[in-house]
């Protein structure tokens, strides 16, 4: 290599150093000591909560009026992200070294951004895994990273199983009595399957309501309902005999009662269009638009424990924002009971505060109603700072034993061994 | 005796008004040199900034641990030993190959004989002409959408026209034996309209006396196709193959619309998988050097297309 070209590769890698270099450090300009009515400047806010259509932009600015009240003098710049791009936006802002002041995220989020120092702690606002305010402290723990919060509950996205209850009883089920465990589960998916005679299946008996590659939220809440967490503290506990169990279980179904990957073309819960008569729901349901919405009966997967699966947005405040006091203002002002109903009723989701009254407009369907009663039987995925690896060798691992390329112990080994080796 | 030389009148009489032209061509084309510089300067310095530093970052962080935040070692190797185990890559790169081995090849024959056909004189030609390149001026999010409603194993289209022909449904897309090559039928739909207005301009440029006196010399039309359209549409089809192997080998947003790379890896490719790594991982320098690896690998393809086609370094 001659001196130019190592002299270019030198001044490129300062370069890029220099940007990394640029994410850490920071310090604020505006303090619990300062008025706040005197502050001066841009916050800056990535969120996927606000639509980009005209009522998320009016759901966005009632939350900035509020936030003004007590913050007049600063403005808001928002980014409004979504799930799938969300992971880039962070990213490049770490690397770019600006960041944000306010980050909403996902549960998966918390460990990987909390661990790169992209996260406040949030005790510095008086949130502690004792003393979660105005969340109850199951639902803080999503927000949760090596005992310090990283980050606060906003909306939920609650994960419970419903079924047609005139489905049930056409197919010779007790409507009142629910399947919970595998074998029942699966006893009745297989009663509720019908078959054209040609044996291929016209209407499936369960329906997973998920895409290729993100059977992974399944698992997790098949796992969980056995009473075995995904992980214990940082050690996977997947690759244990609940977790072959588990996956087992959800091969025996794949085939049997549902096509793999089976999906409307609105790529929406079959149960709620009756094109299947038991499935996967999440959250909330608006009544308007499902069909025969007092056919709906829900209940949750019970192998020893049962598990409504938690996933939801998350506020954090940036840990390199020049106005940290601001930013948890902000937070509180989406944390106000008129914005996160608000919130939640456009995403689909239940508010996280116990101050919402239970006959608020996102709550008032039997789908919210039921999920928001069962939130302290709430499991989550993720935990390690790795988890976003992880997570992404999961969803094609489990995809290849849905599929019979391979067995239930080999992929979870083989997805504990990268677990392992992060 | 130098300086008698120097001093010779017929010398400077002729040597003086050299040395002034001599002088002046030289100012000229430095003036020539600085212009070009300053036209070139828009560009030199969107490549720079866009494309050189970026590489040359690629180059360093792929020895790197780099992972937005935290502490960066250099790692050496160990990124590229890495990605040699590495499942999902392995996958990427097969897929990568296969894809752009079946696209590039069926994608420039059906565009060649859709531009023979369209250099003819036939009703509708501008609407046909129009029709062939839509797909290749239509956002690729909507061309995925469109598609994942046609693919849709309930109630696509495919299916229906399986069914009107008494054929039995398939899973297309949630397939792991179909996915990919129902992605790649979208790639070669895709891909024609571009590839087939270069054919069709290419086409329309040979000469047509070289087809009138082979047609007098008894030529019939598949001699005349052969030995004289054929070698005349050289250029044409070598810009074709390099751009359509380097699309196929970037194809991303296909891949991000419809599949994610699953069933599985069964659609894994190599950009998708880069993306993965880098923005869902958060794992930019392992990502850097499985880009690496892709650089070379286009590079590979590209000269064995050249070696393929004959082409010389003029090309």
């Amino acid at each position: 290599m001659n001196r130019k070209a190592a002299s270019v590769i030198a001044a490129s890698a300062a370069l890029t150093l220099g940007l990394t270099g640029c994410s850490s450090g920071g310090g604020g300009t505006d303090g619990p000591e300062e008025d706040p009515a005197s502050v001066e400047g841009t916050l800056r806010v990535l969120t996927p909560s606000f639509p980009t259509n005209n009522e998320g932009q009016a759901a966005f600015e009632q939350v900035v009026e509020e936030f003004q009240k007590t913050y007049p003098n600063m403005e808001v710049e928002p980014d409004f992200a979504t799930y799938q791009n969300l992971n880039e936006k962070m990213s490049t802002s770490i690397a770019s070294g600006g960041g944000y002041d306010v980050l909403v995220s996902g549960v998966g989020w918390t460990a990987p951004f909390a661990d790169r120092g992209v996260f406040m702690d949030l005790e510095e606002f008086g949130i502690t895994p004792e003393e979660p305010g105005e969340v109850s402290e199951e639902l803080l723990q999503a927000g949760v990273f090596e005992e310090a919060v990283y980050a606060y509950p906003l909306v939920v996205d609650a994960r419970a199983i419903a079924y047609r209850k005139s489905a049930f009883i056409e197919a010779g089920l007790d409507p009142d009595d629910p399947p919970e465990t595998f074998e029942e589960l699966k006893a009745a998916a297989e009663a509720l399957t019908q078959r054209d005679a040609a044996g291929n299946i016209t209407r499936p008996g369960f329906d997973f309501n998920t895409t290729p590659g993100n059977y992974r939220q399944a698992f997790v809440i098949f796992l969980s309902s056995t009473g075995v967490d995904l992980y214990d503290g940082d050690e996977p506990n997947f690759n244990s005999e609940e977790g072959i169990e588990a996956l087992q279980f959800m091969a025996d179904m794949i085939g049997n009662v549902q096509e793999f990957g089976q999906q409307n073309a609105a790529q929406t819960a079959l149960v709620l269009s009756d094109e299947a008569p038991m499935g996967f729901v999440q959250s909330s349901i608006d009544c308007e638009i499902v069909i025969e919405c007092d056919d709906l009966a829900f209940f949750l997967p019970d192998n020893g424990r049962p598990a409504e699966m938690i996933g939801g947005d998350l506020s954090s405040v940036g840990a390199n924002t020049d106005y940290p006091d601001a930013a948890w203002a902000f937070i509180q002002a989406m944390m106000s009971v008129e914005n996160q109903d608000r919130i939640a009723l456009m995403n689909n989701k239940i508010p996280a505060s116990n101050e919402v009254p239970q006959d608020a407009a996102s709550l008032s369907n039997p789908l919210a109603e039921f999920t928001f009663e069962n939130l302290d039987n709430g499991i989550y995925e993720g935990g390690p700072a790795n988890w976003l690896e992880v997570r992404s060798i999961f969803g094609p691992t489990i995809d290849e034993v849905l599929l019979g390329q391979t067995s239930a112990e080999d992929a979870l080994e083989r997805i504990e061994s990268e677990a392992l080796s992060g | 005796m130098t300086a008698t030389r120097a001093d010779s009148p017929i010398r400077q009489r002729t040597t003086a008004p050299r040395k002034e032209k001599h002088h002046s061509k030289g100012s000229i084309l430095r003036h020539q040199k600085r212009a070009g510089w300053w036209f070139i300067m828009p560009a030199l310095v969107h490549s720079v900034i866009f494309t050189i530093i970026p590489v040359i970052a690629v180059f360093v962080l792929a020895f790197t641990d780099y992972s937005f935040g935290g502490r960066t070692d250099f790692v050496g190797f160990d990124n590229f030993v890495e990605l040699m185990g590495d499942n999902s890559f392995r996958a990427a790169f097969v897929n990568t190959i296969i894809f752009a081995i079946v696209v590039v090849p069926v994608a420039m024959v059906i565009a060649l004989l859709v531009a023979i056909g369209l250099n003819q004189r036939i009703r509708g030609l501008s609407f046909f002409r129009t029709a062939y390149y839509v797909p290749t001026v239509t956002a690729s999010v909507a061309v995925g959408v469109v598609w994942l409603w046609i693919f849709n194993p309930g109630s696509g289209l495919a299916n229906e026209v399986l069914s009107f022909f008494g054929l039995g449904r398939a899973s297309w897309l949630v397939d792991p034996d179909l996915a990919l090559p129902s992605l790649m039928i979208i790639g070669i739909w895709q891909g024609i309209g571009a590839k087939m207005i270069i054919y069709l301009a290419a086409l329309q440029g040979v000469p047509t006396q070289l087809i009138e006196a082979a047609t007098i010399d008894g030529a019939n039309k598949w001699t005349v196709f052969w030995n004289v359209t054929w070698p005349a549409l050289g250029p044409a089809q070598f810009f074709v193959l390099i751009t359509s192997i380097v699309s196929t080998f970037q194809v991303f947003d296909l891949i991000y619309i419809t599949t994610k790379g699953g069933p599985g890896t069964a659609t894994n490719v190599l950009v998708f998988d880069i993306y993965n790594n880098a923005f869902q991982n958060l794992q930019l320098g392992y990502a850097s050097a499985e880009t690496i690896i892709m650089m070379l690998l286009i590079g590979a393809f590209i000269l064995i297309g050249r070696r393929l086609q004959g082409a010389n370094t003029n090309d």
